[in-house]
């Protein structure tokens, strides 16, 4: 954004370095093993309030498991925005919330009032998904949008829609309420005992995700092209990949990954809200925060799934942690002050990373 | 322009013709097409509705557009400089639940609240530009962060209750008779001031055109001798100073009750009436004119969709499909002519 026109100091010279320089490199540089130790460092600390008796409800591994039932949305929309902003070109999906609540009112009546079978429908939302995406991305890969203004746009079409086509009322018919089964925590076979009851949605949803986006970016070919893109994309072209369906791509992952989230969400809340994404401050800007904490440059082609899981974590966790600490509203206005607090300082810090050591994590 | 055109020259010889003139046309034509669109749906509106075009209509619908407009001239600047600033509605919520709890606990006078909330939106603004300038973050990141910030400042403020029974100190400002000069209401009166003030400074003086050098290139804009934060930090700062004038605006035209939704989803709805107005997002280019359009328009739609009796989230929907309309034009129009 600013102009640098400062040369880079040159990179320390490896000889005669301290292995605390080193590990303060690693610490600075590989943005997963700051996220590591800062989740050490909070889960550990609140725990230590915990025990002291400074929090309203016990601070442990049990709790720790059943916050995991808001880490699923969150991690998944994170994702999303993972590979939209890698994709390059100033990528952001402002209208993954937007895409949430009207997927949600689509999947509601599918499910909830036509009568569709269970996969029918949960079918047919990430359909509705990958074809809000490709409007999107039809706009920022192929028209030449730039991406805040298109997905602004679409935030705007969307949210309105979802208003509109049930007359603001939520969709809670019988089918819908008995949907919470989806969400509810499991004793897992074998090593259950052993361990906290987790909540479903982490294996329905959450890990069948992480297996597919890390097979597919870290494993496959469409990852090498999709930061080939973000990282340069005039030499992508060179390279012979079609920068335009690539990016496109990416875009209709995002619509696909809400399209999960909104069937979610709705059996979370067991209704279909149709402002499920876009209260208050939206699913969008915590999706985006995480992302960027998790070390996503805004740039693009720079990201990995690892990191923005972690970050996700950090936040689900500290934000039952202050739940815990402060009663009532107050609690969730600290939560805010947490997030923000948090991704500036994750941004000052990729800021500083990459004028010191060239090129982050 | 020159009159003596060479029919036979090519459009890529006409700025050697044109040398010395480097700033587009007063009036550029996305701006004449808005015109256009807002004299059309002006004219729609009053044809389906009679009650349109009354006074009745008109002034709540001027009253409504001053905040956005004026925040928007301050987010002209941040955007032509090549930055964005989400964190408009939280700065908003801050500076009005400062004023409105001084106002209504020791009964400060009019210009005392001006004076509060303008430099109270001064320092978040400043706080927004040192960050972005100084931190070399992208914009767009720290002011979702300082988003949260203010948000959580302002809540905080706020405690749990709603402010009731705010005086009446800032009727002047208001939708009432009292807010208004021979009939035009003073807030946009004010703004569309502003506006021109803020059209001559970007047009026709060195300092206006450095944001546009700064937009354009900031290695170019250093090497021109342009101090390149110190312009960045300023276009923050002025939207700052403009939010807590809006702020004002927008306690005076609320009833005496002040609640936590103030200022919700106003960022999206300036930079949405920025963007209809012409200004591009990557920086360089832009226009305060436009988003004073662009504004108008969205809030033309809104108050047209509520009288037609439409459902007014139907509004969001247009507001949508208008920057999809703006923008592509725009961007198809530049690509026909080769333009970057």
């Amino acid at each position: 954004m600013t102009a640098d026109t400062a040369a880079p100091p040159a990179a320390p010279t490896p000889t005669g370095r301290s292995r605390a320089d080193r590990i303060l490199e690693a610490v600075l540089t590989q943005r997963i093993v700051l996220l590591a130790i800062l989740i050490v460092v909070v889960v550990g600390w609140l725990m230590y309030l915990s025990a002291n008796g400074y929090l309203s409800a016990d601070y442990d591994f049990d709790y720790m498991s059943a916050v995991l039932i808001d880490a699923v949305p969150l991690a998944l929309l994170a994702f999303a925005e993972l590979v939209v902003i890698v994709s390059g070109r100033g990528g952001i999906d402002l209208s993954v919330g937007a895409m949430v609540s009207l997927i949600g009112m689509i999947f509601g009546f599918a499910y909830g009032q036509w009568g569709w079978p269970l996969p029918l429908a949960v079918l047919l939302a990430v359909v509705v998904g990958a074809v809000l995406g490709a409007v999107n991305g039809f706009l920022v890969a192929r028209i030449g949008f730039p991406a805040l203004i298109a997905t602004l746009a679409t935030y705007y079409a969307y949210k309105s829609i979802a208003m509109v086509i049930n007359g603001q009322k939520p969709i809670n018919s019988a089918q819908i309420q008995e949907l919470y089964s989806l969400t509810k925590s499991v004793e897992l076979p074998v090593i259950g005992p052993y361990i906290p009851n987790v909540p479903l949605g982490v294996f329905t949803f959450l890990i069948p995700v992480l297996v597919v986006l890390w097979l597919a970016l870290g494993r496959g070919t469409y990852g090498r092209r999709l930061y080939a893109i973000g990282t340069n994309d005039v030499a992508a072209r060179w390279a012979g990949v079609d920068v335009a369906a690539t990016r496109m791509r990416a875009y209709v992952t995002s619509g696909v990954l809400s399209g999960l989230v909104a069937v979610y969400i709705t059996a979370q809340f067991a209704s279909a809200r149709p402002d499920a994404g876009t209260a208050g401050n939206g699913l969008a800007l915590p999706a985006i925060t995480i992302a960027v904490l998790g070390g996503v440059a805004i740039t693009g082609g720079i990201g990995r799934i690892a990191g923005v899981l972690l970050a996700a974590l950090l936040i689900v966790w500290l934000n039952a942690g202050i739940i815990l600490y402060f009663s009532g509203n107050t609690g969730t206005q600290f939560q805010l002050l947490a997030l923000g607090v948090v991704l500036i300082l994750a941004a000052l810090l990729n800021g500083l990373t990459t004028r010191r050591f060239g090129g982050g994590d | 322009m020159s009159t003596t055109l060479d029919p036979n020259a090519s459009p890529a010889a006409a700025p050697v013709k044109a040398r010395g003139r480097v700033l587009p046309a007063p009036v550029t034509p996305p701006e004449i097409a808005l015109i256009g669109v807002l004299v059309v749906l002006w004219i729609a509106l009053a044809a389906a509705t009679p009650a349109f075009l009354s006074a009745g209509s008109v002034i709540p619908l001027l009253v409504e557009v001053a905040p956005v407009a004026l925040i928007g001239i301050g987010m002209t600047f941040v955007i032509i400089t090549g930055g964005i600033d989400v964190s408009v509605a939280g700065a908003i919520m801050v500076c009005s639940v400062i004023t409105g709890k001084l106002m209504r606990d020791n009964a400060i006078p009019l210009w005392l609240c001006l004076v509060v909330a303008v430099a109270t939106g001064a320092v978040l603004g400043l706080f927004n530009g040192v960050l972005i300038a100084y931190g070399r973050v992208h914009a767009i990141i720290i002011t979702f962060g300082t988003a949260n910030l203010f948000l959580f400042i302002g809540l905080r403020i706020f405690g749990s209750t709603p402010i009731a029974g705010m005086p009446n100190t800032l009727a002047w400002f208001g939708r009432g008779v009292d807010g208004r000069t021979v009939g035009v209401p003073n807030s946009f009166a004010i703004t569309v001031i502003l506006t021109a003030i803020a059209w001559w400074y970007l047009r026709h003086t060195p300092g206006g055109r450095h944001f546009f050098a700064v937009g354009g290139d900031p290695v170019a804009a250093r090497l021109a001798g342009i101090r390149v934060q110190r312009r960045i930090l300023t276009a923050y700062v002025i939207t700052g100073l403009l939010v807590g004038l809006a702020s004002i605006f927008t306690l005076a035209k609320g009833t005496s009750n002040l609640d936590q939704s103030v200022g919700s989803g106003q960022e999206l709805a300036v930079i949405a009436a920025v963007v209809i107005g012409g200004t591009s997002i990557m920086g360089g280019r832009g226009s305060v004119l436009g988003t004073l359009l662009g504004a108008l328009l969205v809030q033309t739609v809104k108050s047209g969709v509520i009288q037609l009796g439409w459902p007014s989230q139907l509004s969001d929907l247009f507001v949508g499909v208008f920057i999809v309309v703006a923008v592509g034009t725009d961007l198809l129009r530049r690509r026909a002519r080769r333009e970057p």
